[in-house]
């Protein structure tokens, strides 16, 4: 096995596609020297032909490396004892149609040499996870293309892996699968996990990934955080509640003083939050649908092997209960969208009140100016608390008409009607 | 291990839900009640169990060949094809543990599917002398030559002596200036050692012809009611007008027939007309071979009854080494080696070539298996003059075709009631399975282990 600090390393990996009379043809990667670091969420962009989805091929052993290597978890690519602790959700379903999805789950279980009651019990938490319990006995060719997406990334999670590379993985789901998914893959960072985005939804992308790198021509073209690559260091933004016109006034007056510019706007929701809401709402009041159901928090199993940070109340809880890795779903989820909604409602177990009020705590931190001026100086640091900060704002209540007041940069590809 | 035994389950379950499984059990299902009811055969209840044990064998077999290709050329590929395989082979699995995998669940499915319809077969085999209003004469002739487990012996010919023959025959014919110019040393020699042959067979009016056999062990000598046969096809130089042969023979231990020798065993005569050119058979019992095992059997070519030459053809002895079960059972492993076979060739084959490309290759294989002997020797007579490059090239990839035809077929055993010998079924297996078999499983998973499987299919 080859040392290396990174979760996945490649050293000068090309891939030159040859014609029939065995000449080069198409270069798809040239050169690429890929660092990802262990514990974090890679963002891999780049446009249709771009060579991404030919570097996680190669990634998996799927292609050959014309020249080049490439290194996944320290280990060779194709290494069994590698494949074991990594797993994958590819561009599109490539699940056997025919089987059910519990029994997809098991099949995949099996491979990775899961034993019977470890397999039973991580099927059932994943299935609650990704909101398709109620179809554990349905073929996968009768699924919706973001069914197959959700139960695809469930077939990627079952081994627990220490790796996730994931293609494509929020494209065909819904807003609400897809901000679950966004709001899963942060907390299974958090967890220790690593994981390698290919996506072509930037705002995916933009959310949830520590780093980015894009991809052109099979060259990589630009790589960072996603801070150091959409902040705007000159340009600054305000939030306020409702002003009164003599107050804008003054405002203006200093910002001209200082020789700035002031444009004043009332802010929209943005359609995903407001989406979410209406939807959690249908759940609360228990409306039938003969879709996908809203996925539980995190599966307690995957949280195994996971202390990274310790002083996180939650984590020791779940990992404690995890050893036996038969923990409903429900006892452990933490922090997603549905999770809080529902639970604020309906639960009053005493587990749930403790996780909501661990929740509520670190949302309520989120927001107080303090802490979001800390976010824009440590930007890799933040960026996952802010999504956990939207979805509850989202789902408990805009927190702007309680006249706070909050400063942020922003991005380049904020929505202007936000600004 | 347990990734081998998950891929294999799946395989199963893929199988099981692909029409042709369900066309093919369905068949079988339907067509071997009916043809147990509808075949007849000659109208004797030999002729009927022959027939149904020889069609119903034949159709199990049949099917099950084509399922076995159908399913093993097209479950790797559509993994490949539909990119299942992303999903497998990026987990913990090694390419060869697939292929196995694959191979297990297939063989798994013949092992189960060839144990209920031959076990149907043979309980109507079993059936019919019940269903059927036959004498009782037919049913102890049924039991004889059906119900039973047979070995041939033939007379053995000094070949070394017969091609000393036909060689001095050419030297003098050279003496002589007699040779065709037109015809080939090879070609005369061959023409003059069956003269030679033909001679020693023959049986001129008035002469007795006499061959003994050693070491006949039958099943159970001390059966009254045991019988071993003699076989045999009368040829002739000139048809008689009624074109029968009045045939005298003499079975026992001929032995006593030399004076001073005291008579143990019985010796049994013979005398019957048949008709030429017509394999016949008649039963002696067990009590006919003496106690060390020597038979000897005698023809009389009686010149007051036959005017020509005979030339008994075909000649055999049969006697009952087992029982029928035992061997209808071997046959069935015959029939298990050959769909085992094409397992192997039709996932082997996936490994490096599409569906329809791979499917048409092995259809091909298994019908030249069916008639490889004919094809064998149309090849080799062929190729016999390109010479060293045709024994490099051509002629080893022709030993890797399997053998389905001629000695390697169960149904002829089964139905002349033939013992299929656990050492040639065993042979059989280590040629086909674990030479043949093991070296293109090999050659598979070489090539599908170097294959990048995303590419192929991009």
């Amino acid at each position: 096995m080859a040392a290396t600090h990174y979760a996945i390393e490649t050293v000068s990996l090309t891939k030159i596609f040859p014609d029939w009379w065995g000449r080069a043809k198409v270069v798809a990667v040239e050169n690429l020297n890929l660092n990802i670091r262990y514990n974090e969420i890679y963002g891999f962009l780049g446009p249709n032909g771009s060579g991404k989805t030919t570097t996680i091929k190669m990634l998996l052993n799927l292609l050959h490396p014309t020249k080049g290597a490439g290194f996944v978890l320290g280990g060779t690519v194709g290494d069994p004892k590698v494949s074991a602790r990594v797993g994958y959700l590819p561009e599109e379903s490539y699940l056997y149609r025919y089987l059910t999805a519990r029994e997809t789950l098991d099949f995949y279980g099996r491979i990775f040499g899961l034993s019977s009651g470890v397999r039973k019990a991580r099927i059932e938490t994943l299935l609650e996870m990704v909101g398709l319990s109620g179809m554990r006995n349905r073929q996968i060719g009768t699924f919706s293309k973001g069914m197959a997406r959700r139960i695809g990334l469930a077939q990627a999670l079952i081994n627990d892996p220490d790796l996730l590379i994931l293609d494509e993985p929020t494209s065909g789901m819904d807003p609400m699968g897809t901000r679950q998914m966004k709001d899963l893959f942060v907390e299974l960072v958090r967890r220790g996990k690593t994981i390698l985005l290919c996506s072509h939804l930037l705002a995916d992308v933009e959310d949830v990934c520590d780093r980015i790198g894009i991809l052109y021509g099979g060259r990589m073209q630009l790589e960072g955080t996603v801070c150091e690559l959409l902040q705007h260091k000159d340009e600054m933004q305000m939030r306020t509640g409702k002003l009164s016109d003599k107050a804008l006034e003054q405002i203006e007056q200093i910002v001209s003083k200082e020789g700035g510019q002031l444009s004043v706007e009332n802010p929209m929701e943005k359609l995903e939050s407001f989406f979410i809401k209406i939807v959690a709402k249908a759940r609360q009041e228990k409306q039938q649908t003969s879709g996908a159901e809203a996925g539980t928090g995190i599966s307690g199993f995957l949280a195994e092997k996971a202390v990274v940070r310790p002083e996180n109340i939650l984590d020791d809880l779940v990992s404690v209960k995890m050893q036996e890795a038969v923990v409903p779903a429900q006892t452990v989820a933490t922090e997603t969208t549905e999770s809080v909604a529902v639970s604020e409602v309906k639960s009053k177990e005493a587990d749930h009140n403790l996780l909501d009020q661990l929740t509520r705590q670190e949302s309520d931190r989120s927001i107080t100016p303090s802490e979001t001026e800390k976010i824009t100086t440590q930007p890799s640091e933040s960026k996952k608390p802010v999504v956990k900060k939207d979805i509850l704002e989202d789902l408990l209540g805009d927190k702007r008409q309680t006249g706070s007041t909050e400063i942020t940069r922003p991005d380049q590809t904020e929505d202007p009607s936000n600004a | 291990m347990h990734s081998i035994w998950a891929v294999a389950r799946n395989t199963l379950a893929q199988t099981l839900r692909m029409k042709i499984a369900a066309v093919v059990v369905l068949l079988l299902l339907i067509l071997l009640p009916l043809m147990s009811m509808v075949m007849g055969g000659d109208d004797t209840l030999l002729g009927k169990l022959q027939t149904f044990t020889s069609y119903g064998l034949g159709l199990i077999s049949f099917l099950l060949c084509i399922l076995t290709i159908a399913i093993s050329t097209f479950t790797l590929s559509n993994d490949i094809k539909r990119k299942h395989i992303f999903l497998v082979i990026t987990k913990p699995i090694r390419h060869w543990q697939l292929i196995l995998g694959k191979l297990v669940a297939i063989v798994l499915l013949n092992v189960i599917l060839l144990g209920i319809f031959s076990g149907i077969l043979y309980a109507f085999v079993l059936l019919i002398p019940r269903m059927v209003d036959a004498t009782e004469g037919e049913k102890l002739r049924a039991k004889a030559e059906f119900f039973t487990s047979r070995v041939g012996i033939k007379p053995s010919f000094d070949t070394e002596l017969l091609s000393k023959r036909a060689k001095s025959h050419y030297d003098e014919l050279e003496k002589a200036g007699q040779i065709p110019e037109q015809m080939s040393y090879a070609r005369i020699i061959g023409e003059l050692f069956g003269q030679e042959m033909l001679k020693a067979k023959k049986v001129d009016p008035g002469e007795v012809k006499q061959w003994e056999f050693e070491n006949v062990r039958v099943k159970d000598p001390g059966d009254p009611n045991a019988l071993l046969f003699v076989r045999y096809q009368y040829k002739v130089t000139v048809t008689p007008p009624d074109e029968k042969i009045y045939g005298m023979w003499k079975v026992g231990d001929l032995r006593q027939l030399k004076g001073g020798v005291k008579v143990k065993t019985p010796i049994y005569d013979v005398d019957r007309a048949e008709a030429i050119r017509v394999t016949r058979e008649f039963a002696i019992p067990v009590a006919a071979i003496a106690d060390d095992g020597t038979l000897g059997i005698a023809f009389y070519n009686n010149p007051a009854l036959n005017r020509t030459t005979i030339i008994p053809e075909e000649f055999e002895v049969l006697y009952q080494t087992g029982g029928f079960t035992e061997n209808f059972v071997r046959a069935v492993l015959m029939i298990l080696v050959r769909l085992i076979f094409l397992s192997v060739l039709g996932i082997s084959l996936t490994t490096w070539l599409s569906f329809p490309v791979a499917i048409l290759v092995c259809v091909s294989v298994f019908f030249v298996g069916l008639t490889n002997g004919f094809i064998l020797d149309a090849i080799d007579s062929l190729g016999a003059t390109a010479g060293i490059i045709y024994s490099l090239t051509v002629k080893p990839l022709l030993w890797l075709l399997p053998q389905f035809d001629g000695d390697y077929n169960p149904n002829g055993y089964i139905v002349d009631g033939r013992t299929i010998r656990w050492t040639f079924l065993a042979t059989t297996a280590i040629v086909t399975l674990f030479v043949k078999g093991l070296l293109m499983l090999f050659a598979g998973m070489l090539i599908f282990s170097r294959r990048e499987v995303a590419k192929t299919v991009s």
